[in-house]
């Protein structure tokens, strides 16, 4: 009788011992990320130049919330410099970028990705008023305290945003306008 | 006998009773998280629904950074996303994820996200002259460099004045340079200016070296024109008429150093 009373108990007391959580799944702290530093720069390559565009100018942000990261890293089209003012003024007419003035990426990671050193990312970068995407693209990341160092290289090329190729002695440029990115992350 | 087996069938029953609101209360747990209704109601709405009602987002503490971003999000104006994607041809297929930060969280105004189509008609409209004028500026190195070299036979030789021809020549060659100078120099003259920055790079010394060849274009045809009189009425070339050579020189070396300049660096790999 008194075991059974004893289990009789037990078993109603069981369900105070149950787990609690309204919802099951690993709990992942909100974060948001703010670009801290950045190098974006071009390569146009042509038989008589060869050209790299330099934009410290980007502005990121990355918000993180159940586990997913949506990241935005945004430059206007007018703070790449090449070194050669009127080269600037022709790129920006060639990319339409008084029409439109920024060049976006966006990217979605999962959050447990974030301390990886090889970040696999597909990206839609948003440029010279056509969205392209790329996948599979590989960032390498060092993480130095709490900040979070990435580089990498987008593989854009001018029919992905319908540029048309200028051309210098009647030659066009290379299709090929890699995109290296250098940049530094902070949680916020 | 009877009350051992009345107990007995008491307890039996609490036992199953028991695994029972335990496997119940193990399944409702998510619910009854978020509820604060009665219990046997929200146990029987969880019987019917197919689908789990998301937890209550978390209130974030006042003037939290949760909150500040949010408060940023909602009065971002329309205009710093809308007019980007209105001018911007809308993503195509690739809406906005939920939750993920727009231009206007990164601080960019409308005025750096809006474009101007009329602005770029104008910088079109721009890049058209300064290509006929870099055109025409490579085909007017054929006349320049043509009268630089007729002027070999333009000097009268041995003191024969009556031989015009080679100084006809020169003269011709000389008047069709200057002409096809002054047509490409319209054209950058007349393309529409769009920045008001200095000028940077190669493009900065094809612009100094304008204050050369610009009045060396005027001054080499006037020189040249009291050379030609000179010797037509029998005389040798003297006074300042003697540095049309060396003007047309200094215009013909700063021409040709002018259409390397905007186009330096230059790295050949063919």
């Amino acid at each position: 009788m008194k075991h059974s009373s004893v289990l009789a108990v037990l078993l109603f007391a069981l369900p105070a011992f149950a787990p609690i959580h309204a919802q099951a799944g690993p709990s992942q702290p909100d974060q948001t990320w703010l670009l801290d530093q950045s190098t974006l720069s071009y390569h146009m390559s042509h038989p008589m130049h060869e050209v790299d565009g330099v934009s410290h100018a980007a502005r990121g942000k990355g918000v993180c919330h159940a586990g997913q990261c949506d990241f935005l890293v945004a430059a206007a089209v007018k703070s790449f410099d090449s070194g050669d003012s009127n080269r600037d003024l022709h790129m920006i007419q060639t990319s339409r970028g008084a029409q439109f003035p920024i060049v976006s990426v966006r990217l979605r990671l999962p959050q447990a990705a974030l301390a990886s050193p090889t970040l696999d990312c597909d990206i839609d970068v948003q440029f010279a008023g056509n969205t392209a995407h790329y996948s599979h693209v590989l960032f390498h990341q060092a993480i130095e305290g709490s900040a979070h160092h990435i580089t990498g290289t987008v593989p854009a090329t001018l029919t992905d945003f319908k540029i048309e190729a200028p051309t210098f002695l009647t030659i066009p440029i290379k299709n090929d306008i890699p995109v290296r990115v250098d940049m530094v992350w902070k949680p916020s | 006998m009877k009350t051992h087996e009345w107990m007995r069938a008491r307890w039996a029953g609490f036992f199953i009773g028991g695994i029972s609101l335990a496997l119940l209360c193990g399944a409702a747990r998510p619910a009854t998280a978020q509820q604060d209704g009665a219990p046997g109601v929200t146990l029987a709405a969880l019987a019917d629904s197919p689908t789990l009602p998301d937890a209550p987002l978390p209130v974030a503490p006042a003037d939290s950074a949760l909150e500040r971003a949010a408060a940023q999000s909602s009065n971002a104006s329309p205009s710093a996303q809308s007019p980007a994607q209105g001018s911007q041809p809308p993503t195509q297929g690739e809406p906005t994820p939920p939750g993920a930060p727009s231009l206007g969280d990164l601080g960019l105004t409308p005025a750096d996200t809006e474009g101007s189509a009329a602005r770029q008609a104008i910088m079109d409209r721009r890049t058209h002259m300064l290509k006929l004028h870099q055109r025409l500026g490579l085909i007017t190195v054929i006349p320049v460099a043509a009268a630089c070299i007729s002027a070999v036979g333009a000097p009268p030789e041995h003191g024969n004045y009556g031989n015009t021809t080679s100084r006809d020549i020169h003269v011709a060659l000389g008047a069709t340079a200057v002409a096809m100078y002054a047509w490409t120099a319209s054209y950058a003259i007349r393309a529409p200016k769009v920045s008001n920055e200095h000028a940077r790079g190669g493009v900065k010394w094809h612009k100094y070296l304008i204050y050369i060849h610009a009045p060396g274009m005027v001054l080499t045809p006037i020189l040249g024109a009291m050379a030609f009189n000179q010797i037509n009425s029998g005389q040798k070339v003297h006074g300042i008429a003697s540095a049309h050579a060396g003007v047309a020189a200094a215009t013909a070396i700063s021409y040709g150093a002018a259409i390397i300049a905007v186009s330096w660096p230059i790295h050949l790999k063919f």
